[in-house]
């Protein structure tokens, strides 16, 4: 699906990368830990998380992931917005929680990063 | 990307010449023979028109369609030189392909003579429409070929075509302890740098797991440290080494899930138990030596030319 | 739905807590953060996460969580289960990522009642 329709489905607002949301979305991975998002996400798949610290854009620029959506309604800092918007990635926010944010993606076919892929 | 394609193409047909992609062997025909025989001609070459030439002179163009109407006409046959085109759209050689096909449109024709641009009787070729798509398709996949070899080529002068006996690039980062705010920032770096060199985006990523980890282990338990990657022909090495405090139990710290991270990393998302095995995972080497009180020394290895030729 | 029938249509494993497996889950929380769960966990909540360390009883114990659901196969340490048993919390490990567990038990209905 394209990050428009994931933007649409999760209720979301764009908060960078308004320009970027014809993209296409492979798959999706809900974490809070950076650590986690190193070890099993997907290149092109959309993070759904609760941090918004500049380390979350690093890590999605260190696996390449398409765009990050913000759940719980939290509002990321400037700086993150700046960092993402120096290197393309689209932001959105939701104020839905994660495991509702997950449930409606899973619901609309997306389907989450295995273990193996890397 | 579409846009950018089109834009190439664009900028193309500003660049190219006629004579890049005109057909030089040219079909012709006497003005003096008749249009009975032009069917069969066309027919026979497969083409659908042909320039005519009284001697060496050009003198028009006969078409198809010249021919169609002749039909039509239900005139008596005469020699081709009363039915054809006598004034005629011509480029030179060395005519920029726009110009061509403003002409193209301009004329509704579908072929142009190229003639000398000093003598404009003198036919050097002919082109059509399908000559400059033709040419350009052609040009284009050049491009994208010559792109390739370039980007094969940047790998291989780190990687393969290093003619020495020992050689090594070596990229290092200091990265400060406790420096939450600045911490990846190296990693981001490192990783921008090895797709500059044109190494293949598979090793990178895996590079850049391993170097982001590290780093994080610097900044989050140590006072600082350092980050090299260590490019050479065969083997890419990522070193972190500090200076303390040391890993009690190295075992354990490779346990997937065991931390000693306190709580307010965790809240940052990171301190998850996960650095080493994520770097151990990512790498095709591991090792790892460490003294409490004195420091760490990891080095991750990843070999190059396995990842070598998934440079897409 | 109880987290029997959750054990049963999700294949989890049970680590702890195997006596409190009749218990009523009316609702999903998916973090890994601890505080945001203080903060956000509701009684009853399934809280799934990656988090295997200890702290996390005791925030499930606190909130009155129905369960904790470990993903991606992540196994509780040793501490995280004993302390479980000894606080009643039922620990669960699922070979499924966070998204797809969560995604997975909306498709259950779990979420749509509380």
């Amino acid at each position: 699906m394209t990050l428009e329709e994931v933007c649409d489905i999760l209720e979301a607002e764009v908060v960078a990368g308004g320009n970027l949301c014809d993209i296409e979305i492979r798959t999706a991975c809900g974490a809070d830990l950076m650590s986690d998002v190193l070890a099993f996400s997907k290149s092109g798949a959309v993070l759904l998380t609760g941090l918004t610290n500049v380390h979350v854009i690093r890590t999605c620029e260190m696996v390449e992931l398409a765009a990050i959506c913000f759940v719980r309604g939290k509002r990321p800092p400037e700086e993150t917005v700046r960092l993402a918007a120096a290197d393309g990635l689209p932001l959105l926010m939701t104020g839905l929680p994660m495991f509702e944010a997950c449930g409606r993606l899973y619901g609309r076919g997306l389907r989450g990063c295995s273990e193996n892929g890397r | 990307m579409p846009s950018t394609r089109i834009t190439k193409t664009q900028e193309m047909v500003y660049e190219m010449k006629v004579g890049e992609v005109m057909t030089r062997q040219v079909i012709t025909v006497r003005p003096d023979v008749p249009m009975s025989r032009l069917r069969g001609i066309l027919r026979q070459n497969r083409i659908s028109g042909l320039p005519v030439l009284d001697g060496q002179r050009l003198v028009g163009l006969i078409s198809l369609e010249d021919f169609i109407k002749w039909l039509a006409d239900r005139a008596e046959d005469g020699p081709i030189r009363q039915r054809m085109t006598q004034h005629l759209e011509k480029v030179s050689e060395d005519d920029p392909l726009v110009l061509a096909v403003g002409k193209f449109d301009k004329s509704g024709l579908g072929r142009l003579p190229v003639v000398d641009r000093n003598d404009p009787t003198k036919l050097l070729g002919i082109l059509t429409k399908g000559d400059v798509i033709e040419g350009l398709l052609k040009k284009l996949e050049i491009d994208y070929q010559q792109e390739q070899i370039r980007r094969h080529r940047t790998a291989h002068v780190f990687f393969e075509d290093v003619q020495a006996d020992r050689t090594a690039l070596v990229l290092q980062y200091d990265v400060k302890g406790q420096d939450f705010g600045q911490a990846g920032a190296s990693s981001s770096r490192l990783k921008q740098t090895l797709h500059r060199l044109g190494v293949g985006p598979n090793l990178v990523r895996r590079v850049a797991i391993a170097s982001f980890e590290a780093e994080m282990n610097l900044v989050v338990f140590t006072s600082g440290g350092t980050l090299r990657a260590k490019i050479q022909p065969e083997t890419l090495l990522l070193e972190a080494a500090d200076s303390g405090p040391g890993i009690a139990d190295i075992a354990c710290a490779l346990e997937p899930g065991y931390s000693t991270a306190p709580d307010w990393v965790r809240e940052l998302g990171f301190g998850a138990g996960m650095g080493l095995p994520n770097i151990r995972k990512s790498c095709d080497r591991f090792e790892i030596d460490s003294a409490l009180g004195k420091g760490t020394r990891l080095t991750a290895s990843f070999f190059v030319n396995e990842n070598f030729h998934d440079i897409s | 739905m109880t987290l029997a029938d959750l054990v049963d249509a999700l294949e989890l494993q049970v680590r702890a807590g195997r006596a409190r497996l009749e218990r009523e889950v009316t609702g999903g929380y998916a973090s890994d953060l601890l505080s945001d769960v203080i903060a956000n966990g509701r009684p009853g909540d399934l809280w799934i996460t990656l988090q295997k360390h200890v702290n996390t009883v005791a925030v499930a114990s606190m909130k009155d969580l129905a369960a904790i659901v470990l993903v991606n196969g992540r196994e509780p340490e040793e501490d995280t289960v004993r302390k479980a048993e000894a606080e009643n919390i039922p620990v669960l490990v699922s070979r499924l990522p966070a998204f797809e567990l969560a995604g997975r038990l909306c498709g259950l209905g779990v979420g749509r009642m509380g």
